[in-house]
């Protein structure tokens, strides 16, 4: 699903370049669920968000689902991001005066899917969620762990190949996290791919996979035992 | 393009800030408002102006001979010139197309008396096309006809003054009135909306005032009307052509001012319309320059917006919206402030200009009204209006980098 060939990646901070990424390697399977984890600096948000669209590369390999992406330009990427990610935000990142079913709808009012279509659509994604019956709340209204739930949602609505989420528990309690992770595992045993990046062992011993980054390259990659989310629900 | 959802975004980001959208739509609203009434004004002056001389054809023409004040073609200067019925009928020989009505003017003073009642008046003896050139209206009666002309046939058309004056209470229509002692029948009663003065003059066959006096055929002015079709360039090469042929006919020396002289209104018309022309170019730019600086003001409220709106703008970047899609939304919501706000402007300003525009009418200054086309013409500025102050924010927008969705700072 995801092949990655010796990616590099540097800021420019004044005179001096920060070198972030050194030379990474990763493939990712159509199903798996991968933690990537790493201290602050490691490289693992810039990792996101090249993997997101949201940043380039400066050189190396990046093929989603066959496609090599490289060259993008600001109205491709925005398309690429639509047609083939999901994400999901710490911070959860609804927009605020939109209710909960169009805030899942929103992918795909920028797929130009027709209205009547976006709605049902939003309605099944929010059930799969157990969120149906908050479809016409506002965010506002909705506790932390079902504000994620709802982002969840609104990532899968689009039928992406990949879901990315960025610390998708990092703003929740234990408790809830472990909702949201399982629902997570949920989503994930239906055959999505999933990259989460965390820094909580805890959360990403709950995945499939946990590559480890230290400094710009990968110091760790082992597929684990998962641990299920539901016991601690 | 106008779904449902942009008007949602546009009605929850103005109903955020009702203030703020208020005040600055208020400027643009004022400056639409001032825009059309400077535009009304200089049409109130345009009107008034053709109201004054609305009173004679437009398209008149006035020749007039005096003394020479230039030796030229072998004569002394001072020598007197004087026109002739031949000079009409030469006029409309040379000038075919270029004639529409023409009529020699006599003029002479007289002493009229009906009954008891006398009184001292213009009497200008004409050919019934004067009718036509001084736009007279007859209210009763007719005007001079060609019959009149060729019998010389002592007949008056009065003004409505003289009838006031001279019958009191009694209608003047088919009375004899005496012009210094010779008895005239009133054919005709004319009214002028222009001045009382113009109606207390008095018509009467050219033919009759030249048999008369002397019998001459001497004329002391001719007036005329020129193709009604001719723009104000065709229109002042012909008053041209006309000064050279007489200039011509009269061994008139080319400097000679005092010689002949010919009064175009197209003249007066070019004046009147480059003053007007320069007014409104001014008024628009004045006009302009106020809607510019509520133009800044919505630019202002946007870029504000759109900060607050950072982030809600790299999500949905994020979530796969395309960099025009973040325009379009600045932009409609730009277009819709400007354009509301300017249409109550404008409203206001049409409305306020329909209730008390026609009841003005002060000397060179009646009716200040707006055209259609100006109507339209200002929401075309508004709607550019719009684009131009949403443009920058939307530019500004649309190069949000979604990254900042991500980071959580």
């Amino acid at each position: 699903m995801i092949q990655i060939k010796d990616l590099h990646k540097s800021y420019k901070m004044g005179k001096n370049s920060l070198h972030v990424l050194k030379g990474i390697n990763f493939n990712v399977e159509e199903g798996e669920l991968v933690a990537i984890m790493g201290s602050s600096g490691s490289g693992k948000s810039t990792l996101l968000n090249i993997l997101g669209m949201l940043d380039s590369s400066d050189s190396g390999e990046y093929i989603l689902d066959n496609v090599p992406i490289k060259d993008l330009n600001e109205t491709k990427a925005a398309r690429y991001r639509n047609k083939f990610l999901g994400f999901v935000f710490q911070s959860f990142n609804l927009i605020n005066y939109k209710s909960a079913a169009e805030n899942v709808a929103l992918p795909l009012y920028y797929q130009k899917v027709p209205r009547k279509e976006r709605q049902e659509k939003a309605l099944k994604y929010l059930e799969q969620v157990g969120l149906k019956e908050w479809a016409g709340h506002l965010p506002s209204e909705l506790s932390g762990g079902q504000k994620q739930r709802v982002a969840i949602a609104r990532a899968l609505a689009a039928e992406p190949k990949v879901l990315l989420a960025d610390e998708p528990t990092g703003a929740l309690d234990s408790k809830t996290s472990y909702e949201v992770m399982d629902l997570i595992q949920k989503i994930n045993d239906a055959g999505n791919t999933i990259l989460i990046v965390t820094h909580e062992p805890d959360i990403a011993d709950m995945c499939k996979r946990i590559v480890h980054l230290k400094d710009g390259v990968i110091i760790e990659d082992k597929k684990i035992e998962q641990i299920r989310a539901e016991q601690y629900v | 393009m106008f779904d449902r959802d942009i008007w949602q975004e546009i009605y929850h980001s103005i109903s955020n800030n009702k203030l703020r959208t208020f005040l600055t739509g208020f400027s643009v609203g004022w400056g639409i408002f001032i825009l059309v009434l400077l535009l009304a004004s200089v049409k109130g002056m345009q009107n008034g102006f053709t109201l004054q001389f609305s009173d004679d054809a437009t398209n008149s023409i006035f020749v007039r001979t005096g003394t020479t004040s230039l030796a030229y073609g072998g004569f002394e200067a001072g020598r007197r010139i004087q026109m002739t019925n031949d000079d009409v009928e030469y006029i409309k020989r040379s000038f075919p197309n270029d004639v529409e009505y023409i009529s020699p003017r006599v003029y002479q003073n007289t002493s009229a008396r009906y009954k008891s009642e006398t009184g001292s008046y213009n009497i200008q003896a004409v050919h019934p096309d004067h009718q036509a050139i001084e736009k007279t209206i007859v209210s009763k009666g007719r005007f001079i006809n060609t019959n009149d002309l060729m019998n010389a046939s002592k007949v008056a058309v009065i003004g409505r003054k003289v009838e006031e004056d001279l019958f009191k209470n009694e209608d003047a229509l088919g009375k004899f009135v005496e012009f210094n002692g010779l008895p005239f029948r009133v054919i005709g009663i004319f009214t002028d909306d222009g001045d009382d003065n113009a109606e207390r003059n008095i018509y009467a066959p050219t033919t009759t005032y030249q048999k008369m006096y002397g019998q001459t055929d001497h004329i002391d002015q001719i007036a005329l009307t020129y193709n009604p079709n001719y723009d104000l360039t065709e229109a002042l090469a012909f008053s041209d052509r006309l000064e050279n042929v007489f200039r011509r006919r009269f061994k008139i020396a080319p400097k000679d001012q005092s010689g002949i002289r010919i009064f175009n209104y197209a003249e007066v018309f070019e004046d009147i319309s480059n003053f007007t022309g320069g007014l409104d170019i001014a008024v628009i730019i004045v006009g302009l320059l106020i809607l510019l600086s509520g133009i800044v003001g919505i630019g202002n409220i946007m870029v504000f917006i759109i900060k607050e709106r950072t982030k809600e703008i790299g999500v949905r970047k994020a979530l796969g919206a395309e960099p025009w899609s973040i325009i379009k939304l600045v932009l409609f919501e730009s277009v819709f402030i400007t354009a509301l706000s300017g249409f109550i402007g404008l409203g206001i300003a049409t409305g306020l200009l329909a209730a008390i525009g026609p009841s003005i009418k002060t000397g060179a200054f009646a009716n200040p009204s707006v055209s259609m086309s100006m109507v339209v013409t200002a929401t075309i500025i508004l709607i550019v209006a719009g684009v131009l102050a949403g443009l920058i924010p939307a530019m500004k927008a649309a190069r949000v980098k979604p990254i900042v969705a991500l980071s959580d700072k």
